[in-house]
């Protein structure tokens, strides 16, 4: 039996990682896109494994007691003439004599079944609205801001925006109107809310997020998917870090969630 | 609008009574409520579950129990589930798994391979005699078992008992899961565009397991060492490949659910302490190298994920995560257990200690260095 338990963890997980990666996009609700190939690769091995399992288990015990066929370090359950190949029956402990399962493996189900029947969602609201606000790099001052394109609402970033509001002397943004996405991040006090993206540089465990407060319009449910008209709310100097990264909504748009949700991507084409 | 108006209407009737005039409240509010009715209801069945226990006569009520019960436990069990904090925990736990996932794959197949293909006795004839010297051959030949720290702890534990001096078998021991190739990888794509990091996690883990080797020499006594002696490697009287395939599926199993816990532990961490906590430390660049250092041991991350974990403190200083990093594939809870059964307890405590501090003086000098 405990090489059965093998086999279904590994089929399981190796099923899980494929399910999420190649039959559907769940894994981009955890990680980079870039990581697709290695996980299908990944579930593909694991299956093969699986297989390969599978076979050896199938041929024990249809080959009975052939002792030939039962390789000695490998013992099924219950099977009074086992090998004892290890000497020490401490070396069970750790395992190296790789027979049974290693208890802990059991923990790798978790993850599996949760993968395949119960998927938590991206991160959003509850993660933004704990994390300090992101800092935004540094523009290199020599290189400065190119002047901003005539199109008028401009699509825009959150990254862009705050940059524009925080570090641009010129204060090209004033006056400007300007279209940002984003999904709402309510804020308990007070009419105005934040208007939040969460990025990440390498799986979701390392998220940031991006925030620009938005005023003179209710907050719709948190996590709510939306493009904000407006313009720049008036509070600190403009282009210096005393400017707060806000907006006076003019228009709020319910959109659908993005294919990729850990992007600072431009507001959607209007169609 | 209209979905969310049928919604309301739908659930007034169970919270009307609770509160009629509070028209305002939002879906949210109103789902609350009608969990604690259905709270209220479990507490009332569970009440005549327990009047029903004397009576043992009126099986139609125990029926409808049974049936209620059940019920009302996996609602609220799922309501839980769907708790934000939880929902948070869940998706970052899966990440760390996901994300660690195909790496810990090619680790504990390669890892396989070697233990297969790769004879113990070709690392004993490439080490030197003395072993003064062959303490640092072996850490820098730590490079070819690209494995997490869970598959160094039994090879060398072979290696001693092939006859490698045990000084050299741990600076073998300590520097594999740190510097090996997948590792060095995983943290080059971690954190990308710092490459001084992957310098200096492969130049301080490497001093750190020479320093202990030396340390070994100098002071360690035989006593309190329990080799068993182990079969790795090729065995005569089955297939190379059976033993691969085997060696490669117990590992794989076997770390994969080390780093599940690791990743429960990471993603608790994540969602649960609060940020302000996070500062305290972060703001002392003294504390913020220890907390990370005790942080790695805790957290008992596979070194071909713990990158990743690292990335994500952004709170703290280089030579804080580098820390972690150093300190993190060679003393941690998992490691100190493996090597408790392998070497014996005596052995992995003082061990464990002296690692620690060795490896969080090499990752303070070589980080302020290069970091």
């Amino acid at each position: 039996m405990r090489r059965f338990v093998q086999l279904v963890l590994l089929v399981l997980i190796g099923l899980a990682l494929l399910h999420a990666s190649l039959f559907t996009d769940l894994y981009l609700r955890y990680v980079k896109p870039g990581m697709r190939p290695m996980l299908i690769a990944s579930g593909a091995l694991l299956l093969v494994l699986g297989a390969a399992e599978a076979w050896s288990y199938r041929r024990r015990s249809g080959g009975g007691a052939r002792h030939g066929d039962r390789d000695d370090h490998h013992d099924p359950d219950g099977d009074p003439a086992t090998h004892d190949h290890d000497s020490a029956p401490a070396a069970h402990d750790h395992g190296h004599d790789h027979s049974g399962t290693p208890r802990v493996a059991w923990l790798l189900l978790l993850p599996a079944l949760s993968l395949l029947f119960y998927a938590p969602p991206t991160l959003g609201a509850y993660t933004a609205s704990r994390a300090e606000p992101q800092a935004v790099a540094k523009v290199p001052e020599r290189e400065g801001f190119d002047p901003l394109p005539a199109t008028s609402p401009l699509p825009m970033t959150l990254t862009d925006f705050t940059e524009r509001v925080q570090q641009d002397r010129k204060q090209a943004i004033k006056g400007r109107s300007v279209q940002l996405t984003g999904f709402v991040t309510p804020d308990g006090a007070g009419d105005s809310w934040d208007l939040t993206r969460i990025i990440f540089s390498c799986c979701a465990a390392d998220a940031r997020s991006v925030k620009v407060r938005v005023h003179g319009s209710t907050a719709l449910p948190a996590n709510t998917w939306v493009t904000v008209t407006g313009t720049w709310h008036p509070g600190g100097t403009l282009g210096t870090s005393s400017a707060g990264a806000a907006l006076d909504a003019v228009a709020v748009k319910k959109i659908e969630r993005p294919f990729n949700a850990y992007l600072d991507a431009l507001p959607p084409a209007p169609r | 609008m209209t979905a969310r108006g049928a919604g309301w209407s739908v659930v007034v009737p169970a919270t009307a009574m609770f509160d009629a005039n509070n028209q305002g409240v939002g879906m949210q509010k109103t789902d609350e409520r009608n969990e604690e009715a259905e709270a209220a209801l479990a507490d009332a069945v569970a009440r005549d579950d327990t009047s029903v226990r004397g009576r043992p006569s009126s099986w139609g009520l125990l029926l409808v129990a049974a049936a209620v019960v059940p019920g009302t436990v996996l609602f609220v069990v799922g309501r839980f589930l769907e708790e934000p904090a939880l929902q948070a925990w869940r998706t970052v736990c899966l990440a760390i798994t996901v994300q660690a996932m195909p790496f810990l794959l090619l680790g504990t197949a390669l890892s396989g391979a070697i233990n297969a293909f790769v004879p113990a006795r070709v690392f004993t004839r490439v080490l030197p005699r003395r072993p003064a010297l062959a303490v640092p051959v072996a850490g820098i030949a730590g490079v070819v078992l690209p494995g997490c720290e869970c598959a160094s702890v039994p090879v060398a534990s072979s290696l001693i008992g092939r006859g490698v001096t045990p000084a050299a078998a741990f600076a073998f021991l300590l520097s594999a899961p740190a510097i090996n190739p997948v590792v060095l990888t995983a943290t080059a794509v971690a954190f990308p565009g710092s490459p001084a990091m992957v310098l200096a996690r492969l130049l301080a883990s490497l001093a750190t397991a020479a320093l202990m080797g030396w340390l070994w020499l100098w002071l360690g006594r035989a006593e309190w060492l329990r080799p068993s002696v182990r079969h790795t490697g090729h065995r005569p009287g089955h297939s190379r490949w059976t033993e691969f395939r085997l060696g490669f599926q117990h590992d794989f199993l076997h770390a994969g659910g080390f780093l599940v816990v690791g990743a429960m532990a990471a993603a608790t961490f994540n969602v649960a302490v609060p940020r302000s906590v996070l500062d305290t430390f972060s703001g002392s660049p003294w504390l913020s190298v220890l907390f990370l250092a005790a942080l790695a041991i805790v957290l008992a991350v596979c070194s071909e994920a713990d990158a990743f974990v690292a990335a994500s403190l952004t709170g703290f200083s280089p030579v804080a995560r580098l820390a972690f990093l150093v300190v993190g594939p060679m003393v941690d809870l998992k490691l100190i257990a493996l090597q408790a059964g392998t070497f014996g307890r005596a052995f992995a405590v003082r061990f464990s200690a002296a690692t620690t501090v060795v490896a969080v003086v090499c990752s303070v000098l070589i980080g302020g260095v290069l970091l």
